[in-house]
């Protein structure tokens, strides 16, 4: 269990106004002199310790007993940047070890999961450890793993996310890459609809910038598709796939119409019969599909609309099936598609 | 009083059940349950057949009583974890009532500025709270806050807004990629760089120095799927502290809508900048993908059975403040693509507007489905005791009931840039001796303030006892507030929006 707070555990119900050791500290109020408009009724706890933090902050203390004030405050708030902010600089002005520091924020990450602060913090103690610690790579290899424990509690944490993509990228090294595209398809095998997941995917197989010549795009553009029309086949109704489909042509410059045959499959009303031919590259929705499915129909328009000619007409006939039957919700939009198609 | 037939389809699953799938299924069950016994309950208050399909009340003077208690006798405890965002708790009260059509009297507007000009930073910029470090996004709230409640002159707030020292501050966050800090050692993130934006072409301090790079870092941080990620990674680009432009940035962070709207606002924020500067044809102008951002802004309105609300993000649920954050990003796009009175002959002024749904189509053009959102804010959105929401049966906020009835405002009203209201400022405009930077700012006020009401547009579902008043997309205020600190500020005397009549 890590550590979660320091010495004084004996006067933890203590308000920092009856504690000897503040007593050289005048508080400071919030708001001198004049009647706040739309104020928040405090805990004498939280209103307290912030009349100390105002006077710390004044007086530019930097002293062991302000980690402890800070983080009394964010426990209350993990909101208050500015302790954030304050407890950071003391902690690097009083050459405080910073791993410690991490692993005392575990507990706190994980409770606090939808909260900026805790993420950012981490990045900034992860920041410095890369130049001071004497194996940083291990401490990096040992963040991704307690992330996966955190979004194990919460898989589409954005803040949690964004964090892992910067420390996959600010350290940059293989040994740390290579986990992740086995640990993306982990997670899609739980859930195939968590766009979090596609988008890390997409960050990782794209995002990230290589040397010239290290991977043959090629190769990882046929991996790719072959890998998302599977999961397509599996549940076709899914934007999260077909979103990443057209991210990965749009990226590379694909022609939508390489994906005719497949798309196809899932833009008729029915699922081809079980006596057809199996192919592997085209693989044929799965037993429960709802088809024509409407990610698959606009695919199809935009194949059309991207041969021109003669298709716009077949373009424009699928847009109004969207508007007026498949995606009425979206009816205003697919008429904006045919407007446009027809005034090219 | 008989409800419209309402299509009742599922999100379709495919028969496979997923986490996603799941959550979504119950969120919809809860949804139609909502949309039904708000009918019934009309239906029993009210039992005659014969009167036209309801459609439900905005409960006025339910959501000024709960944004009231606030204002007046403040947010109880759990409210600490917002006590670093306390600009934000009056903006959104305030702009609350300003979008309800209500004013401020002389003593609330003077306690206000007080409280306010409490949080200004000695070195630039406002605080969470007094005492609390400088940030950009309390110190966009603040400005809007005060665009509402200040004036100029002694204790009016306008006059005390330290302005260069704002300036100061923002370009002490500055980044080598064009990004900024939010504050000092805090993240990089494109809500606070709409935040400076919208604050920095409300007070008129933009300089093409402050900008430098910033179109650059937004067009990075669209992703795939055409929203926007709330950051992007500069590490493989950055050559010492220069950008190598040649070397992509990646978006970190899925596509979401509160970074949409921000990355899309900055965006349109940034053309003045764009239009000025980037004028030699050796520049290379920095582009974002309209088409696909406006797919995706479309794509997150939720189907009928989710009663037309806006997902934040693909495949997670239906969320009123996206009523405001994607709902309103629409109109930013619409913007952006060049729609707008003016750009085009009014095909509609001679038609008779009865009241139909048939008629309701013909004469609406926007690309979101402006009737169901304003369903879904009116079925889903109210809580019975006041104050708006996410879904049901979640509480009333202060952060949801502004963005909630901001979102119905952006779907009642078409707010886009009129060619014939520019040509008007403009032609009132005055060049500012004592400012360096004539051309920007002059394009940064016209861009701006030419936003206004396509008149005739405007469209109630529940009538016109509906209405709330129309907000100006970019900063979220009404146009009348956004055009009074910014006529201050630019020291310009703005022509009346309303023909006069003829003596």
């Amino acid at each position: 269990m890590p550590r979660v707070t320091s010495n004084n555990s004996d006067d933890e119900a203590q308000l920092y106004c009856e504690k000897s050791e503040w007593q050289d500290i005048t508080p400071i109020p919030q708001y001198d002199g004049i009647n706040p408009i739309a104020p928040i009724f405090y805990t004498p706890e939280y209103k307290d310790a912030t009349e100390y933090f105002r006077a710390i902050v004044k007086a530019d203390e930097v002293s062991e007993r302000v980690l402890q004030l800070t983080y009394d405050i964010i426990s209350m708030n993990p909101a208050h940047y500015s302790a954030w902010q304050y407890r950071y600089r003391t902690l690097v002005a009083l050459k405080h070890p910073l791993d410690v520091e991490l692993e005392l924020m575990d507990a706190f990450a994980i409770k606090f999961l939808k909260t900026y602060q805790v993420w950012h913090h981490r990045r900034l103690l992860l920041t410095a450890l890369r130049s001071s610690a004497p194996s940083p790579l291990s401490i990096a290899s040992k963040e991704l793993a307690f992330i996966i424990r955190a979004l194990s509690t919460d898989t589409k944490n954005y803040h949690t996310w964004s964090y892992r993509q910067w420390l996959l990228a600010f350290f940059d090294d293989e040994e740390l890459w290579e986990g992740e595209l086995p640990y993306v398809e982990r997670l899609l095998e739980t859930d195939v609809r968590n766009n979090s997941a596609w988008h890390h995917r997409y960050f990782v197989v794209w995002g990230r910038v290589r040397a010239e010549g290290e991977i043959d795009v090629g190769d990882v553009l046929k991996r790719e598709i072959a890998y998302t029309k599977d999961q397509i086949a599996l549940a076709p109704n899914n934007p999260s796939a077909w979103n990443y489909l057209r991210g990965i042509l749009e990226h590379t410059k694909t022609p939508f119409n390489s994906l005719r045959t497949f798309v196809e499959l899932y833009s008729t009303q029915t699922a081809p019969g079980e006596e057809d031919i199996v192919d592997l590259d085209n693989p044929k929705p799965g037993p429960g599909a709802q088809l024509p499915c409407a990610p698959a129909l606009e695919f199809l328009a935009d194949i059309h609309e991207e041969m021109g000619g003669e298709q716009t007409k077949k373009a424009i006939e699928i847009w109004k099936s969207l508007g007026n039957e498949y995606d009425t919700m979206r009816k205003k939009y697919w008429e904006f598609r045919v407007k446009e198609a027809l005034s090219v | 009083m008989a409800a419209v037939e309402r299509e009742w389809k599922p999100t379709p699953t495919d028969g496979v059940s997923t986490p996603t799938s799941l959550l979504q299924a119950s969120t919809e069950d809860i949804l139609k349950a909502k949309y039904l016994s708000v009918n019934l309950n009309a239906a029993a208050a009210s039992p005659s057949s014969s009167s036209p399909p309801f459609e439900p009340p905005l409960n006025k003077n339910a959501h000024l009583q709960y944004l009231l208690r606030n204002l007046r006798q403040g947010f109880p405890a759990h409210y600490i974890s917002q006590s670093a965002s306390q600009p934000w708790l009056i903006f959104w009260t305030l702009q609350g009532f300003c979008v309800l059509g209500v004013g401020l009297d002389g003593q609330t507007k003077k306690q206000t500025v007080e409280t306010l000009l409490a949080m200004q930073h000695p070195n630039g910029g406002f605080g969470g709270g007094p005492g609390q470090a400088a940030h950009l996004l309390p110190t966009y709230a603040a400005v809007c806050a005060l665009a509402i409640a200040g004036q100029p002159g002694a204790g009016g707030g306008w006059d005390q807004i330290d302005r260069a020292k704002i300036y100061d501050f923002f370009m002490s966050l500055k980044q080598p990629d064009g990004s900024f800090l939010v504050a000092h050692d805090a993240e990089v993130d494109v809500r606070g760089i709409y935040c400076l934006l919208a604050v920095a072409t409300l007070l008129n301090i933009l300089t093409p120095e402050l900008v430098a790079g910033t179109p650059e870092f937004i067009a990075s941080c669209q992703t795939y799927e055409g929203g926007f990620g709330n950051a992007s990674f500069p590490g493989w680009a950055l050559r010492g502290s220069v950008i190598d432009p040649g070397i992509a940035r990646p978006p970190l962070g899925e596509a979401h809508g509160g970074y949409t709207f921000c990355g899309t606002a900055s965006w349109v924020f940034l053309q003045p900048y764009l239009a000025t500067v980037y004028s030699l044809p050796s520049q290379v102008k920095p582009v974002i993908n309209v088409k696909s951002l406006l797919r995706w802004c479309v794509q997150m309105q939720g189907i009928s059975i989710e009663l037309g609300g806006f997902k934040g993000r693909t495949n997670k649920l239906v969320d009123g403040c996206y009523s405001w954050w994607v709902g309103g990003c629409v109109g930013l796009v619409e913007g952006l693509m060049g729609s707008g009175s003016g750009s085009k002959v009014d095909e509609h002024a001679d038609e008779t507007k009865a009241d139909q749904d048939g008629e309701w189509d013909d004469v609406d053009d926007s690309l979101s489905n402006r009737r169901a959102l304003q369903e879904y804010v009116l079925y889903a959105g109210q809580h019975p005791a006041g104050g708006l929401i996410d879904k049901p049966p979640k509480s009333a906020d202060a952060y949801h009931t502004l963005y909630c009835l901001s979102g119905l405002s952006a779907a009642q009203h078409r707010v886009l840039p009129s060619a014939q209201r520019r040509a008007t400022l403009e032609a009132a405009w005055k060049d500012d001796p004592s400012s360096e930077h004539n051309a920007l700012r002059k394009e940064a006020f016209l861009s701006a303030l030419s936003w206004v009401e396509d008149e005739g547009t405007a469209k109630f579902v529940g009538g016109p006892s509906n209405r709330v008043n129309a907000t100006h997309p970019l900063f979220n205020l009404t146009v009348t507030h956004s055009e009074g600190i910014m006529g201050y500020f630019y020291k310009q005397t703005i022509p009346s929006r309303y023909a006069k009549k003829a003596a």
